[in-house]
Parts: structure tokens; C-alpha cells; sequence
């Protein structure tokens, strides 16, 4: 179409003279107000080129007038954080559980830490609060397998439980399904402990078979009574709270293929007064010893 | 020259891969918008995936991502392109019905594919470039043969010069084409499995795919839609565009500036310090470039202001251009890294990327299409513009709840995350501020379920537009193949 | 029809695309090239199908609108 321009008569513009489609553009000039913001931002840009890294060179870049680095800015943030908590930090550190805690102000700064920390890095398994969930152990209701002392909680969180570190609590269970035990026992056993240990009706059902399958083949570890051992980490079979379900099938497979359940050692993320204090909390939970 | 032109040829346009696209786009987008409310259901509560690895949020999110951006945006995107190049070219589209089909046919093949490929798990970790090498090179395919077609169309025009929403469009191919092949580079583990690694690692990788990532909001879902809006706007209004200088400065500035924008994308992470600046600087500048669109938009309607009130459709339109201005102001406001620093990884991301989304790409397609429907069909207009003012105000509505929740949400996450108490421990955990943003997930849904109606309702609108009797062309007006001489009218 | 070349070139490629798929989902090694192999060998046979039916069904008629508009 050749051109042909026009007058709009609504804005008194010229057109370009073009047209597609019934299409047709106004000549209007650039608005200054844009034009002029444009501008600025450009200035902007170009001033913080000057000031902050901008371009690279190949081997380097450009370090701009301040010398800025984010890293250094991180690192001085850190740094103020850290000044702020060490006072108090190297006292815990330093410090006995019992000198902590004869320490009101001192004890509530590390309750405070131990459960920012506890909600961060223990809650995802053992549950809000240390309700525990399945195969993470209840800590408020205390259910310990490894103790529930200060000092037990401290080792535990310290080197964690089948851990790669070297002081690593460890126990293991053996597959009584592969070979050690018969079907018919595994069921009979699985009944003992169900009525005996987990206060359910006998409903007609001899558990006393069941009762020598026990005695000769689990008390040694968990107990004639089913009450545990904590040195060797062996749980407490009375109790209300279990590891692994409440039920007889879950009895059953635990007999004949035992899971074994792993904590990190937290030695390598958390340091120690960071583990003290945590470990003041855990025990404040409901479950300490 | 000029008498070449002086004579136009009559040209019978292919409309009919058109009018498959705007039915695949509104399919699309009701299946984006209904993953998408199922994916806010399951951040609200996270046990609605119901254990199932298939519909759980990791592999279902790349499903509402490609199917709104890809599926839903790019059926509606190639397909009013190809109106648009036709029209203001005058002439047929380049290389004949086949190939024409074989791009919409091809373009839905990879989109169910790459869906498919989602939800069994496979995925190559790239947010907004998932599906895996082999669904990467049929798409490569797919888009060769658009831009042969769009380039093939414009090369044989009957217009002298080139209309604006051409350039856009252009650029638009073309980038796409170049960002696609530039971040998907990557080895399969055998040419007969569907795993691959990609070529570049670490920090590498991640801003080779930020360039992608945020090109692909640039000129996918920018630089595409201001072609779309370049076209559907001064026609519905039936204006002259407000500044041809504008167009051609805020063209050229956004092209040049877009594509180093990306890094902003990686602040605070272990991007050299330089990269991050230099991403933030031209974010900055990027804003007016951003906003010559906008003002374009809008000022096209001075003289014609009065159609907002009878033309819903356009006030769709104007209204997605008016979301468009405030998220390009939010995003160089975000890619500050001050700001930054507390938008970073909360949901006000998610807020910018859905006002982007819903009221800027969403809502141009909606202006777009009741426009193009009645012209493609022949109708004499929309069956209802009672329902299409219902659509509108639901859908800013939804709109709103989306982002003002998000912004609450987002901003009391940054919040949360960087609070000390008076000891210089960490205030909240992460947790704590997962629950504390719990009821701005469920109003979010709300905002999601709003934008779904909206969006029956138009498919309701349209389906009865095409089939309703009341809508029917008298017989005389219609125009089958049209005849000599004639350029099919333009819904007048 | 005007589109007889295009289809003289798409038919054959498309045809290869099938091919591929069809060898995709012969030594596919996992689920998803088994899936997408299959889906192109497909949705090849059904574009070239549906290419010969065109051509069969709506050529001549096509052929008549077009010369009646002149076409390009």
C-alpha cells in the first residue's frame, strides 16, 4: 500500500502513512517523562558499575571503587550474630548440665536455642514437640532406647545412632525370620508380646509357648520383662509407646526382619554448646531422666 | 516498487490452523488452570497427593507450568501469530496446508508427550525446560517449522514495510529457537533411553538456565504477547497504534537489554559477585523499555475510551496491560538485591510470576480471543457479553486474591526467615513458617478456584457462540473462501 | 490444490519421524522412550493417513473454491 499520511483528528497526530490490515500508527514522539526515567536508570547503572563488581576481563573483573564482596558482607553479618550469642554460648559450653541449670537466666538461653535448633534440624523425624513418629522414637514420652539422661541424650545426639562416626551408638537385631526362628514360633512369640508386654486380652490364646520362645531367645537383650536394655540399646517392649506399631503384624515383622533405624551424627553440622543446649531441651520435653 | 503494491492480490488465508489453535489454547488453558488448583489444594494441604508418586507437587507442577505457559500460552501465541502475519502481510501462509498442520499436530504431540513424560518421573531438573533431550529435539523440529512458515509468510508479503507486531513475533521465534537449543544441550545416557545429563555444570548450568529461564519470560511470554497485543488492541478499538517511535525504541531497547537480565535469577548465590550486578543493573534499565509497551497499549485507546464499556472483550485487554506495567515495575523491583534478599525463594516470587501470568499473558489472550472467534467462525458477535463481564470481573478477582496472598505470604516468610531474638538466635524455624503462611495457601486456592470459573465460563461463551443459531451471520454475508478482490473483513 | 507440494514434502518427513519412532520403541531401554516411541510412530501414521484422506475427500472441491478466488 503506498504511503499516505494522514491527520487523526482526535490527537491532531500525523500518521506514518502506513496501513496493514486497516492498521494504521500515530508519529507521536517519545513522552519526555520516559525518555528522561530511561536516562536515569541507565545512570543509575552505570554509577553502580563504577562503585560495585561490574564487568569480567577474562581472568578477573572489574572490583568496582568500594571493594565490595558479598562474602565479605556475609561474613560481618555472621560475625555480629556470633558476638551477640558468645557470652553466653562459651558459658554453656564450658559449663556442667548442673552449673547450667543452677543458672536460671543461663538455662532459658539455651531452652531457647535447643528449640529453634530442635525445630531445624530434629523435628522432620521425631516430630513437633517430640511427639515421635513411626520409627523415630517419641521423646517426650520417654521412650528411650539409648537412656534419657543428660548425659545419654548429649552422647546420642554428639555421635547419632548407626552413624558413620566412630563412637556411633550401634546395636543390631538378628533376622529371626531367616532361619532362626520357626513360622509357628515367630506367631507364638509375637502373641507373648503382644498380650504380655502390650497389655492385650489373651482372648483364649496360649501364650505360653510363646513365653519360652522369649525367655530363650529376646530377654537376653530386652529383658524377662520386656523392660529393655539401654546399654545395648534394646528397646523397652512394656511400655505404651512403640517404635514401630502398636499391632501383632508389626510384632511379627520386626521379628523376622528386624529395621534398624539411623540418626545422623550431629557433631558435624551442630557444635558442641549448640549440642548442650539442644540436648537441655530435649530433656525438658517431658521424657528426661 | 510502490506499484507492486499499488494492485494487492486477492489472498485466501489459512485459517483453519488458527481456528485449531484457539480450540487447543482454550483446552489447555482449562486443563492449566485445573492442575494449577489442584497443586494450590496440595501446598494447602500436602496429603492430597494421597501417596500416589504420579500426582504428587514435583512431577505435577512441570504439568501446570508447560500447560500453562507452553500449551495454553503458545497454542494461543502461534495461533493468532499466524492470523496476524497473514493479515497484515496479505498473504497465505508460507509452505501450504501440510506443513501448517504439522506444526499444530507436532506443537500439541510434544506438549502431551512432555506431560507424559512429567508425571512418569522423568525430568531433566530444569525449571520451565523439563522434558528430557528426545521430546527437546522434536520440539526443535516443530519450531523450525514455524519459523519457516512465519519467516516464508513475511518474505512473500504484499506490504511494503513490516507491521510492529511482526517484529515482536519475530524476535519472539527466533530467541525462543536460540534459548531452547543453547540450555537443553545434553548427552543421552544411550540414544535409546529417555535420561540425559546436561553439558554444563554447577554454577554454569545454573545461569546458562536462568538466560533461559528468564528469555523465556521475555520473549516467550513478553516479547510474544506484545506482538499479539500489537495487532488485537488498535484493532478492537479501532485506533491507530498511539506511537510508531515509541514501538520502534521500546522494541529495539527490550530486545538488547532482556537478554542479560537473567542473573537476577541467582542473587545471593554463588554467582560471581560481578554476574549478580550486572544481572541487577539491566534489570533496572529494562523497566521504561518494559513500560514503552505499555504506554502503547493504553494510549492506543485515547479517543476510544468509550468502547471499554461495550466491549468486554477489549477491556480484557486493556486491564492485561495494565498487570503487565505493574509486574515489569515488581520485577526490576525484585531483581534489586537488597530486595531481593527477602523476596528470594518466599511465595512473592510466585505472586510476580502469576500476576505476570493471569493478568498480563492470560488476560491478552482472553481480549484476543472473544475477538478472533465471532471473525474465525463468521458469527455475527458473541453469543453473550453479559457472561463475558461475568468472566471478567471473577477472574480479577481471583487475580487479586492470588497475589495479594502471595505478597503477605511471601513478604512474612522473608520476614520469619531472617528475625533474630534478643540472644541472636534465629527466631522462627522453617517450619513455623510453613504453618504461618497456611491460610494465604487456602486463600490462593480461592484466588485459583475464581480464575478457573472465569475461564469455564469463556469456553461456555465461546462453544455457544460458534453453535448458538442466535449468533448466525445473515446468509448473504458470509463469505465462503472469499471471494476476488476481497480482504475478509475484520469482524466490523 | 496449492498445498501439493508441501504435502509431497511433509508426507515422506513426517514418514521418517515414524520410522525413528518406530526403532525408539523397538530398543528402548526404559518406559518413556517405550511411550514416546510408540506415540511417534502413531501419530505419524495418523498425519499421513489423514493427508491421503484430504486429498481423496476435499481435493476436488478445495480445488474448485481455489480456482474460483484465484489463488496465488
Amino acid at each position: 500500500m503506498p504511503t499516505k499520511i494522514e491527520k487523526d483528528s482526535v490527537t491532531g497526530r500525523e500518521t506514518t502513512g502506513h496501513e496493514w490490515d486497516g492498521l494504521k500508527e500515530l508519529n507521536t514522539p517519545l513522552p519526555k517523562w520516559w525518555l528522561y526515567v530511561f536516562y536515569l536508570t541507565i545512570a543509575t547503572s552505570v554509577l553502580q558499575f563504577v562503585l560495585y563488581p561490574s564487568f569480567s576481563y577474562g581472568p578477573g573483573y572489574l572490583h568496582g571503587v568500594l571493594g565490595y564482596t558479598t562474602r565479605q558482607e556475609v561474613d560481618q553479618d555472621v560475625a555480629k550474630i556470633v558476638a551477640k550469642r558468645k557470652a553466653d554460648m562459651d558459658k554453656i559450653g564450658t559449663l556442667s548440665f548442673a552449673q547450667i541449670k543452677a543458672d536460671p537466666k543461663l538455662l532459658e538461653v539455651a531452652l531457647v536455642d535447643g528449640k529453634q535448633v530442635f525445630a531445624s534440624n530434629c523435628q522432620p523425624c521425631h516430630g513437633a514437640g517430640g511427639g515421635g513418629n513411626p520409627g523415630y522414637p517419641a521423646l517426650a514420652a520417654g521412650a528411650w532406647i539409648w537412656g534419657g539422661t543428660l548425659d545419654a541424650i548429649q552422647k546420642t545426639v554428639t555421635y547419632g545412632v548407626r552413624s558413620d562416626d566412630p563412637n556411633a551408638r550401634t546395636s543390631a537385631m538378628p533376622a529371626f525370620g531367616a532361619g532362626l526362628l520357626t513360622q509357628p514360633q515367630i506367631q507364638a512369640v509375637a502373641d507373648y508380646v503382644w498380650v504380655t508386654f502390650y497389655g492385650n486380652k489373651a482372648d483364649g490364646r496360649d501364650v505360653s509357648e510363646g513365653a519360652k520362645v522369649f525367655n530363650a531367645n529376646c530377654a537376653v537383650c530386652h529383658g524377662v520383662k520386656g523392660e529393655g536394655n539401654k546399654l545395648m540399646g534394646a528397646p523397652r517392649l512394656a511400655s505404651q509407646v512403640h517404635l514401630y506399631g502398636n499391632t501383632r503384624e508389626a510384632i511379627m515383622a520386626q521379628v523376622m526382619g528386624p529395621k534398624m533405624g539411623v540418626m545422623p551424627a550431629w557433631n558435624t553440622r551442630l557444635d558442641p554448646a549448640t549440642i548442650k543446649a539442644v540436648t537441655l531441651y530435649v530433656h525438658s520435653l517431658g521424657g528426661g531422666e | 516498487m510502490s506499484d507492486a503494491f499499488a494492485a494487492p492480490r486477492p489472498v485466501m488465508y489459512n485459517e483453519d490452523v488458527v481456528k485449531k489453535f484457539i480450540i487447543a489454547a482454550m483446552f489447555w488453558a482449562i486443563v492449566a488452570f485445573l492442575v494449577g488448583v489442584y497443586l494450590a489444594a496440595e501446598l494447602a494441604w500436602p496429603s492430597l497427593n494421597f501417596g500416589l508418586s504420579w500426582i504428587n507437587f514435583g512431577r505435577l507442577r512441570p504439568v501446570h507450568t508447560s500447560a500453562a505457559i507452553f500449551a495454553f500460552g503458545g497454542s494461543a501465541l502461534i495461533g493468532t501469530s499466524l492470523y496476524i502475519v497473514q493479515r497484515t502481510c496479505r498473504a497465505r501462509l508460507f509452505g501450504g496446508r501440510a506443513l501448517a498442520d504439522f506444526l499444530f499436530w507436532g506443537y500439541q504431540f510434544f506438549i502431551v508427550m512432555a506431560a507424559l513424560s512429567y508425571v512418569m518421573g522423568y525430568s531433566q531438573s530444569k525449571e520451565y525446560a523439563e522434558p528430557e533431550w528426545h521430546i527437546d529435539l522434536f520440539l526443535t523440529v516443530v519450531w523450525v517449522v514455524y519459523l519457516l512458515i512465519f519467516l516464508g509468510t513475511l518474505l512473500k508479503r504484499q506490504e511494503e514495510h513490516i507491521y510492529v507486531a511482526n517484529w515482536f513475533l519475530l524476535a519472539f521465534i527466533v530467541t525462543v529457537a536460540m534459548l531452547h537449543i543453547g540450555n537443553n544441550a545434553a548427552v543421552p545416557i544411550s540414544l535409546f533411553s529417555a535420561k540425559s545429563y546436561i553439558v554444563y555444570s554447577g554454577v554454569q548450568d545454573a545461569i546458562v538456565q536462568w538466560w533461559y529461564g528468564h528469555n523465556a519470560v521475555g520473549f516467550f511470554l513478553t516479547a510474544g504477547f506484545l506482538g499479539m497485543m500489537y495487532y488485537f488492541i488498535p484493532k478492537a478499538a479501532g485506533r491507530p497504534v498511539y506511537s510508531y517511535r515509541l514501538s520502534v525504541v521500546h522494541f529495539w531497547t527490550l530486545i538488547f537489554l532482556y537478554i542479560w537480565a537473567g542473573p537476577h535469577h541467582l542473587h545471593w548465590t554463588s554467582l560471581p559477585d560481578w554476574t549478580q550486578m550486572l544481572g541487577m543493573a539491566f534489570s533496572v534499565m529494562l523497566w521504561m523499555p518494559s513500560w514503552g509497551g505499555m504506554i502503547n497499549g493504553i494510549m492506543t485507546l485515547s479517543g476510544a475510551w468509550d468502547k471499554l464499556r461495550t466491549d468486554p472483550g477489549l477491556r480484557f485487554s486493556v486491564t492485561a496491560v495494565g498487570f503487565y506495567g505493574m509486574s515489569t515495575f515488581e520485577g526490576p523491583l525484585m531483581s534489586v538485591r537488597q530486595v531481593n534478599a527477602l523476596s528470594h525463594y518466599t511465595d512473592w516470587t510466585i505472586g510476580h510470576v502469576h500476576s505476570g501470568a493471569l493478568g498480563w499473558v492470560a488476560f491478552i489472550v482472553f481480549g484476543a480471543i472473544y475477538y478472533i472467534v465471532p471473525v474465525l467462525w463468521q458469527r455475527k458477535a458473541l453469543y453473550s457479553t453479559r457472561l463475558v463481564s461475568w468472566h471478567y470481573w471473577i477472574a480479577t478477582l481471583g487475580i487479586v486474591l492470588y497475589i495479594v496472598s502471595m505478597w503477605v505470604a511471601g513478604i512474612t516468610e522473608g520476614l520469619m526467615w531472617r528475625a533474630y531474638d534478643q540472644y541472636g538466635f534465629l527466631q522462627y524455624s522453617f517450619v513455623e513458617s510453613v504453618v504461618a503462611i497456611h491460610p494465604y495457601m487456602v486463600v490462593r486456592l480461592l484466588g485459583g478456584l475464581f480464575f478457573l470459573t472465569g475461564g469455564l465460563i469463556m469456553v461456555y461463551n465461546l462453544i455457544q457462540t460458534v453453535k448458538s443459531p442466535t449468533t448466525e451471520l445473515p446468509r448473504e454475508k458470509l463469505q465462503s473462501g472469499y471471494p476476488a478482490g476481497a480482504v475478509p473483513a475484520a469482524g466490523e | 490444490m496449492q498445498s501439493e507440494v508441501g504435502d509431497w514434502i511433509v508426507g515422506p518427513f513426517v514418514a521418517i519421524l515414524g520410522l525413528i519412532g518406530l526403532i525408539l520403541f523397538g530398543r528402548a531401554n526404559d518406559g518413556e522412550m517405550t511411550v514416546f516411541g510408540a506415540a511417534l510412530a502413531l501419530f505419524a501414521i495418523v498425519f499421513i493417513f489423514s493427508l491421503i484422506k484430504r486429498r481423496f475427500d476435499g481435493g476436488h472441491a478445495v480445488q474448485a473454491a481455489a480456482k474460483g478466488a484465484g489463488h496465488e
